[in-house]
């Protein structure tokens, strides 16, 4: 994304500039890298060198940002890591059904507020579009709760009718359990589920990023698929203490649940972010540096172009006074 | 024998003491007789509770902000500096937008910043 972005700045450059002559000479001479055909004047070299300041400044801001990303990473990473240990146990409880009939599902979209992160963003999207198609049908109703600016522009394209909640500013003050908790039970309360799938990018290295989906039931459904057999089934054989009943239990048990999903995917995602960030301002810093060093040879063709056109115009003077 | 003429279901099975099926001994076993078996609650785990709630959901509470309420008051119990880098662990901010037929309405800030 950001070498796309630099590689328009230089079309961009090559374009903007007045004199409709030495425009055709630049264009040719950076498209093809041809010699400056003789009779036309060269591009002043100061044009030039204005670029290569400004590409060698993107290329110092894009090193800082990918610094910035890494250290970023680190400070999260192990929070995501440890959160992992929370939804663990529900899943080994509840079970994870992706594969769940249910009428009204819920996607939860979780992507960044902030650009500049490669392409993380586009595929929850294309994901979560993708659920909706599956989980679409007669007597159904599928409806999204977004997460993050970017995936709300991207959704809202076509999406507009389905859409229920958009919550921005999440990362604002560090990431920690209370605000996702606030958050979970704001969804809890607005929206009406059956069950809740959660899209998010899940962090496996600075370099992979694992699209996934989590699904959380509500819990009627989880009631309902506990008594048809399976993982759920095997709930009735634990003992229940103190004075609530089994369904209050799984009440309680399923907005945990929620709660705790939600918590390490936006800490995931969150990391995935982060290191999505590093690798694509990696890559637009290299870029730049390709660009500067053929911005250089260039500037250098052009230079040594402008001697010799003064100097055969020196000499032919002369031999011209000579006779 | 005697035991299938009252209708004993199992005759084999009964040790005979505390059985119901027994011939009541004197009037006030008589009277016991009638009180030994109250009828029991037909109580299934996949019925919608009629039991009691606990306070906080009856309130409108869900377990996820009983629990936050819960893990607030630990915090407070805390001595600085402790308590102050826990309770920097608690701050919310965000900003919910809630969309209606498919136009976003006014967007609700939650926020524990005195100044948003």
């Amino acid at each position: 994304m950001a070498m796309a972005a630099l590689r328009r700045e230089g079309r961009r450059f090559a374009g903007s500039l007045t004199a409709p002559q030495p425009m055709s000479a630049i264009r040719s001479a950076i498209v093809s890298e041809e010699q400056v055909p003789l009779g036309v004047r060269s591009i002043s070299t100061q044009i030039v060198r204005n670029r290569m300041k400004s590409v060698r400044n993107i290329q110092k801001i894009t090193k800082a940002m990918k610094m910035v990303a890494a250290s970023k990473l680190r400070a999260i990473q192990t929070r995501a890591e440890n959160s992992r240990g929370l939804w663990q146990p529900f899943t080994a409880l509840l079970g994870d059904t992706p594969g769940v009939e249910v009428k009204k599902n819920v996607i939860v979209t979780i992507s960044s507020d902030k650009g500049l992160c490669g392409g993380i963003n586009s595929t929850s999207v294309k994901i979560s579009r993708a659920i909706h198609k599956l989980t679409s049908g007669p007597e159904k109703e599928v409806k999204y709760v977004i997460l993050g600016e970017k995936a709300k522009a991207q959704l809202m394209r076509d999406s507009k009718k389905d859409i229920e909640l958009c919550i921005t500013e999440l990362q604002k003050n560090p990431l920690n359990y209370t605000q996702v908790a606030v958050l979970a039970d704001d969804i809890l309360k607005n929206v009406e589920f059956d069950a809740l799938r959660i899209v998010f990018n899940k962090f496996q290295s600075v370099v992979a990023f694992l699209p996934t989906m989590s699904t959380v039931l509500s819990p009627e459904v989880v009631e309902r698929e506990a008594e048809a057999g399976g993982t759920l089934g095997a709930l009735d054989s634990y003992e229940i203490e103190g004075g609530e009943t089994k369904g209050e239990i799984l009440q309680n048990l399923a907005e945990f649940q929620f709660s705790c999903v939600m918590f390490n995917a936006v800490l995931e995602n969150a990391c995935s972010e982060q290191g999505a960030r590093m690798s694509a301002m990696d890559s637009s810093s290299r870029n730049a540096g390709d660009m500067l060093d053929r911005l250089t040879i260039f500037y250098n063709r052009t230079r040594q172009a402008s001697i010799t056109t003064e100097l055969i115009e020196i000499i032919s003077g002369a031999s011209a006074l000579e006779g | 024998m005697t035991y299938r003429l009252l209708g004993h279901p199992q005759p084999l099975r009964c040790a005979g003491i505390d059985c119901k099926y027994r011939k009541p001994k004197n009037k006030a076993e008589r009277r016991q007789r009638k009180r030994r078996h109250p009828p029991k609650l037909a109580k299934s785990p996949s019925m919608a509770s009629t039991a009691a709630v606990p306070f906080w959901r009856s309130a409108g509470m869900t377990y996820i902000s009983y629990s936050n309420i819960c893990a607030n008051i630990v915090r407070n119990c805390l001595k600085e500096p402790h308590k102050s880098d826990a309770l920097a662990r608690e701050k919310v901010h965000f900003t919910v937008t809630k969309w209606s037929e498919g136009k976003p309405e006014k967007p609700t800030t939650r926020s524990d910043d005195p100044d948003v």
